[in-house]
């Protein structure tokens, strides 16, 4: 019988060791070198809490975390509750055969990798692209803006593209949640005289909430770690705008290899995201996930 | 479902927003694409090439040698889900075993990995890949996300299905753990396989934080990589005034055949498998 279970515990094995070695570790490392002096070459001695120090009277670092609440904030907000419009018409639409046409259609950005979604909409927001074009020909504009390149659009789009681009794939968590609703419900409130925004109020929207609650999480815990996103879009003039702390502890580190200081600005982020984490666990009716 | 006429009249009118905010970009993308030089730096609304031209493509591959970011991408992309799958697929089956003491904490740990995203310890990996002389080589992307907690207990769920007496039926049979999973588990639990292979795939194909943090070496840089140097992160640098746009977009274009050839065939399995994950 222990041999049996021998051979089932190393198959878990490797994944543990890869965990261990590749997530645990670097996590304890980053821990470890944000409170020495550390550069490309190595460690140049402990330095107590100086990082720290440095981390909270930069003015870059203080501008990357309002970004990055800024930025998590609108996704979060947007990101949760957008999405349940799709889902909402999706179930609208029949024959099933042209729901799914639209499903596949709205689902495909979440498949494209950021660097696709920034080129696509780069060659459609050009000062010469189509939405220049039709704003200039009814009139709106007399001359063509350079969207990616004025500051005030810079985290309107981070926050706008990524809600675009994941629009798809959270809308069909709700669908799915949506197809669990008892119709016969919906159809007993509808004898009794219901309009469909008593039915959406009533019965819908209490049906959806846990899994408004489990998008929220999702979103939150994804958008505070925006990289690729924000990364593509910053240019010269938008940096001060869309740069993240992920984004700043890359260019610190790895660029200008300050690598005890971006460690800090690291363990920063890493501590308001676990904090975050915790919090949601508190929200009312978020279950804990099965650990079984 | 609601019986309304004004909002079924809302849900056509909104989904063809949202549907036609995907497919005109696309198109559009595609129209600069095949557009001449001189023609894809002229202003207006362009849904078509005007004048005609394949100097995109042409620039794209003879300048760029486009074709070695591609054959990188692809071997990471073969490679490094092959072993994402099996590794996750051992670890699933031996955790979606009842009998297994100790399986809580061990799901409990895979669960906690949640928690740490790559982009907080971008430093601190970089360091360690360094010190396994991991930086500049493909293998540092194999490496990258080779297990993930997502991956292991969407295909535990799909094991834990398989009907116990099956498997019991095995054992009693004389077969070992590592030949119920490979001539019976693997088989039955081939929906969760293929979605876990084909997530991993597109998410293997689009790697980008990766290779800027562990790859300087031109020779091996990834298709995402090669692609970001040419759209130029959408700034107006000194690079993207000589790179025009018709050669960005051709190259957006050769990013994207690869998923929508893809897409058709698994998108069944890339929305299973996000039920599944929704429902965890």
């Amino acid at each position: 019988m222990m041999a049996r279970h021998g051979v089932l515990y190393l198959m878990v094995l490797p994944v543990l060791l890869y965990f261990a070695v590749f997530l645990f570790w670097p996590a304890l490392q980053g821990f470890l070198i944000s409170f020495q002096k550390f550069g490309l070459m190595g460690s140049q001695g402990w330095v107590g809490l100086t990082n720290y120090q440095k981390v909270f009277a930069d003015r870059t670092v203080l501008r990357s975390l309002s970004n990055t609440l800024t930025i998590a904030c609108g996704i979060t907000i947007f990101g949760t509750l957008l999405p349940i419009l799709p889902a909402l018409a999706l179930a609208e639409i029949t024959p099933a055969k042209l729901r799914r046409s639209f499903q596949t259609v709205i689902y495909a950005p979440y498949l494209l990798s950021w660097v696709i979604i920034v080129g696509l909409w780069l060659n459609t927001l050009s000062p010469v692209g189509l939405v220049n074009g039709v704003l200039l020909a009814i009139g709106i504009l007399d001359k063509p803006i350079s969207f990616f390149t004025l500051p005030q659009f810079g985290q309107p789009l981070v926050i706008g593209l990524t809600v675009w681009k994941d629009i798809g794939f959270l809308s069909l968590i709700y669908f799915s949640a949506l197809m669990s609703l008892d119709l016969d419900l919906l159809d007993a409130a509808e004898i009794d005289g219901a309009g469909w925004w008593a039915k959406l109020r009533h019965l819908v929207f209490p049906h959806l909430l846990p899994v408004i609650r489990v998008v929220f999480v999702m979103t939150l815990l994804g958008s505070l770690r925006t990289f690729d996103s924000a990364w593509l879009m910053m240019n010269g003039r938008t940096a001060d705008s869309v740069r993240t702390l992920a984004i700043f502890t890359y260019e610190r580190g790895l660029l200008r290899y300050d690598l005890g200081f971006a460690s800090a600005a690291g363990v920063l982020l890493l501590v308001i995201s676990l904090a975050l984490t915790a919090l949601t666990r508190l929200m009312p009716g978020i279950r804990p996930p099965k650990e079984a | 479902m609601l019986r309304s006429p004004a909002f079924r009249l809302f849900a056509w009118v909104f989904l063809s927003l949202l549907a036609l905010s995907m497919i005109v970009p696309m198109v559009g993308v595609v129209a600069t694409s095949f557009t001449s030089k001189l023609g894809s730096m002229q202003p207006g609304i362009r849904l078509w090439p005007d004048p005609v031209s394949l100097e995109g493509y042409t620039t794209l591959f003879r300048r760029f040698e486009f074709w070695r970011p591609f054959g990188n991408t692809l071997y990471v992309t073969v490679i490094g889900t092959l072993a994402h799958v099996g590794l996750c697929a051992l670890a699933g089956y031996a955790l979606a075993q009842p009998d297994l003491p100790g399986k809580k904490i061990i799901a409990g740990i895979i669960l906690v990995t949640l928690t740490i995203p790559s982009q907080t310890i971008l430093v601190p990996l970089f360091v360690v890949f360094r010190s396994l002389g991991l930086l500049n080589t493909l293998l540092s992307l194999i490496v990258a996300e080779l297990v993930s907690a997502f991956s292991i207990l969407l295909l535990k769920t799909y094991f834990e299905q398989i009907p116990r007496p099956i498997i019991d039926m095995a054992k009693i049979d004389g077969a070992g753990p590592l030949r119920i999973f490979w001539s019976i588990a693997l088989p039955l639990a081939r929906p969760g396989i293929i979605t876990v292979t084909s997530f991993n795939m597109v998410w293997k194909y689009n790697l980008f934080i990766e290779p800027l943090l562990f790859i300087n070496d031109p020779r091996k840089i990834t298709l995402q990589v090669a692609l970001q140097s040419i759209i130029g992160g959408g700034g107006t640098t000194s690079t993207s005034d000589i790179i025009t746009p018709n050669v960005m977009m051709a190259g957006i274009v050769v990013g994207l055949v690869p998923l929508l050839l893809f897409y058709p065939f698994l998108q069944r399995y890339l929305v299973q498998g996000l039920y599944m994950g929704a429902v965890k």
